[in-house]
């Protein structure tokens, strides 16, 4: 027994490299996790949320508003027209835009109701959560405390037509003293009713917008299909352990012949295996896969160029298939985790968002969330597709090297 | 055919290869004899492209190899040591594949396919999985994908590795009808009886060098040994073994059961063997001599079994 177990142990620590990776792999998304979740970030100052802000009625208090806003420690403003804040918001670049329209300090100021409206992107939804509680709180304090001023201004003067603006200015300040007794009053009410914000949302109220539909779809499609494609790699690796590596570089082919049939083989694999599930998503899932064919066609193609040379990296750059297997778990999961197939990126901390762009799963998720969320227009979606084929470009040339390098001198 | 000046290779530190000189003959059967590790897989390596040697020249019906890598890959076939096929596809899949990697398609890769099976007795199995092959039958499919494209000349890397002596057999006749057929071989073995019963020519190579060659008859004549004495004992007496060993240093080859000691005068060296097996204790079953084998010359010139 003890015989049996002293081999094993023997045999796990020959190869060093699969050894070390199979213990980087815990750590690495324990790391990940508590970034996560808390822990280790949790003293970290929380990242503003970026507001757009259009300012229609260019008045002292549209100004105050966006003065009071911006020195929110929540909230980060942008001062854009409405055009191009939607735009933004439509291309998944920014959250929500405010926009205070022309009339709204009059209408503030003689309490009427306000003229100002919330437009947002219905796929943030947490980070909406976070912006309506820094909004509310600033937007209202100002808005509140001109209703009420305005309103008692009005009622003293319709009802003292005589006093002067100094007495009238008096009265108000003791009024302003009592102000907390307002709280529940009727007049209060009303100025909450004409506060009101109206929200629209300028994404996600299409037809076809289930949001956690297409974040399970296309995160759990391309972390799969990254394992997939990792085992269709580690082929290469068998095939030099078989033999059959030898046999093929005697026959009149080259090398990189040998490699380019990988990923040939890989690539289609990998179309495959998107386009079934894709295919399942519609059929059984009820996701409009028809809404822009030629685009989902064309994100699938990139998505599984850029995950098959993946797979054909992974299998260039290890020397065996044990290699291959614990480096690329480790690689899939880590990327998988930053890249927002397992969660929602927002729950990210700052610098895991940025490091979701080396992901190959950020921008094929990013893609599919273009086409079947945002629904943008082919020509929208493009640069996703162009930098998941510039991955994919990067991923194979190393991998020629490797193969070159590595490979070849282990026949 | 083939003609390869003074290859050598290291690996590291470690001399692979040393001024391997081999000329070819088209049509013979050339058997490189030699114990495991002798250089006999990096010799095929080299030859058939695999390998860039570190020194050395080699020539395919004049051409130069690496000038002319392309078409003379297509002059080489190689049966690797190891069984280099794909176990989930059947063997007329794993022939296709092959003939395709040598260029060949359609109607004349099925027929060549077809032809070799039947001609391997394969063709009742053609269409069964690789992986549900018997060991020699295995070895059979993976001389065939070597034969697809007609090659001029065949490396066969001992191919008899792991089978059973029928299955052997088998190869052994296969080997004999290609050779019958005109076709150019050089196979590799550490078997004496394989290379004796099969091959034109030997080469004996040992750790990286050819130290002879020459037909069976040519490499008995050179040798000072004439015959062998062949001993069985019944009970393996591991000092007096010791004794024998000392004695004879260089000239006996002891096997679980027997010893076989070269001689260049048996009948007068027969005497005093059988009185110090008397003294070593060794009770003698039967005595035989016998002609010169390979295992004899192998063991004059480097001293060791090729076995070791």
């Amino acid at each position: 027994m003890f015989t049996i177990a002293l081999k094993d142990i023997k045999q796990y620590f020959k190869d060093k490299t699969a050894v070390f990776l199979s213990l980087l792999l815990p750590i690495a998304l324990i790391t990940i996790f508590a970034l996560m979740y808390g822990g280790i970030g949790k003293s970290e100052k929380s990242r503003p949320i970026n507001l757009l802000f259009t300012d229609q009625d260019k008045t002292n208090l549209s100004q105050e508003v966006f003065s009071t806003l911006d020195a929110e420690e929540g909230l980060k403003l942008e001062i854009k027209s409405y055009d191009e804040a939607e735009t933004l918001i439509k291309k998944g670049k920014r959250t929500a835009v405010l926009v205070l329209y022309k009339g709204f300090q009059d209408s503030v100021e003689t309490g009427k109701k306000i003229p100002m409206e919330l437009f947002y992107d219905e796929a943030k939804e947490i980070e909406m959560g976070l912006l309506q509680q820094a909004l509310w709180s600033n937007l209202f304090g100002v808005t509140m405390k001109k209703g009420i001023k305005g309103k008692v201004n009005t009622w003293i003067k319709d009802k003292n037509p005589d006093l002067s603006n100094s007495e009238i200015e008096d009265i108000q300040a003791q009024v302003a003293e009592q102000f907390e007794g307002f709280n529940n009053s009727g007049e209060q009410s009303e100025i909450e009713e004409n506060s009101e914000l109206p929200m629209t949302a300028l994404v996600g109220e299409k037809k076809n917008g289930n949001l956690g539909l297409v974040q399970a779809i296309a995160g759990i499609a391309i972390m799969m299909l990254l394992f997939s494609v990792s085992a269709s790699g580690a082929s290469l690796l068998k095939e030099k352990e078989d033999g059959t590596f030898r046999r093929l570089l005697i026959a009149p082919v080259s090398p990189s012949g040998i490699l380019y049939g990988k990923m040939l083989s890989t690539l289609f694999m990998a179309v495959l295996q998107l386009s079934v599930m894709f295919l399942y998503s519609w059929l059984v899932l009820g996701l409009d896969i028809f809404i822009n064919l030629p685009a989902l066609i064309l994100m699938i193609l990139c998505a599984a160029i850029a995950c098959s040379s993946f797979g054909i990296f992974m299998a260039s750059v290890c020397k065996s298939r044990k290699q291959v297997e614990s480096l690329s778990t480790l690689i899939i999961l880590v990327i998988s985790a930053i890249g927002g197939s397992m969660m929602p990126l927002f729950f990210m901390p700052a610098i895991m968002k940025k490091l979701a762009v080396i992901s190959v799963n950020y921008w094929a998720m990013e893609g599919f969330f273009d086409i079947f969320w945002r629904q943008l227009p082919l020509i929208d979606i493009l640069p996703k597709m162009i930098i998941l084929l510039g991955i994919a470009a990067v991923l194979t040339s190393i991998s020629v090297i490797s193969f070159r390098r590595n490979l070849l001198k282990m026949v | 055919m083939l003609v390869a000046k003074n290859l050598s290779k290291s690996y590291k530190e470690v001399k692979a290869l040393t001024d391997v000189t081999l000329n070819i003959q088209k049509g013979e059967l050339y058997g490189m004899l030699g114990p495991n590790g002798a250089g006999k897989t990096t010799t095929i390596s080299i030859l058939s492209s695999l390998l860039k040697p570190d020194d050395g020249k080699i020539f395919y019906e004049e051409k130069s190899l690496y000038q002319n890598l392309s078409e003379c890959k297509k002059l080489i076939g190689v049966v690797p040591q190891e069984i280099a096929l794909y176990e989930d596809l059947t063997a007329s899949e794993n022939l296709k594949f092959w003939g395709t990697m040598y260029g060949i398609k359609g109607q004349q890769l099925q027929n060549k396919s077809d032809e070799l099976l039947e001609f391997l007795g394969l063709a009742d199995r053609k269409n069964h999985k690789i992986k549900t092959y018997s060991g020699g039958m295995k070895r059979r499919i993976n001389i065939a994908a070597a034969l697809l494209h007609d090659p001029k000349i065949v490396f066969m890397d001992e191919p008899t590795v792991g089978i059973d002596p029928q299955s052997r057999n088998l190869i052994f006749e296969v080997i004999e009808e290609l050779h019958s057929r005109g076709l150019t071989m050089i196979y590799t073995t550490h078997y004496m009886e394989e290379a004796e019963r099969l091959c034109d020519r030997i080469g004996i190579i040992d750790e990286g060098r050819i130290i002879a060659e020459g037909s069976l008859d040519e490499l008995k004549a050179n040798s000072s040994i004439k015959e062998e004495i062949h001993l069985e004992y019944s009970n393996p007496n591991k000092n007096g073994l010791e004794q024998l060993t000392d004695r004879y240093n260089g000239q006996l080859l002891v096997n679980d059961d027997h010893l076989i000691l070269s001689s260049s005068q048996a009948n007068s060296e027969l005497p005093e063997l059988i009185q110090l097996c008397s003294q070593s204790e060794l009770l003698l079953d039967k005595i035989d001599i016998r002609s010169l084998s390979l295992e004899s010359i192998f063991l004059e010139l480097t001293g060791k079994s090729l076995r070791d």
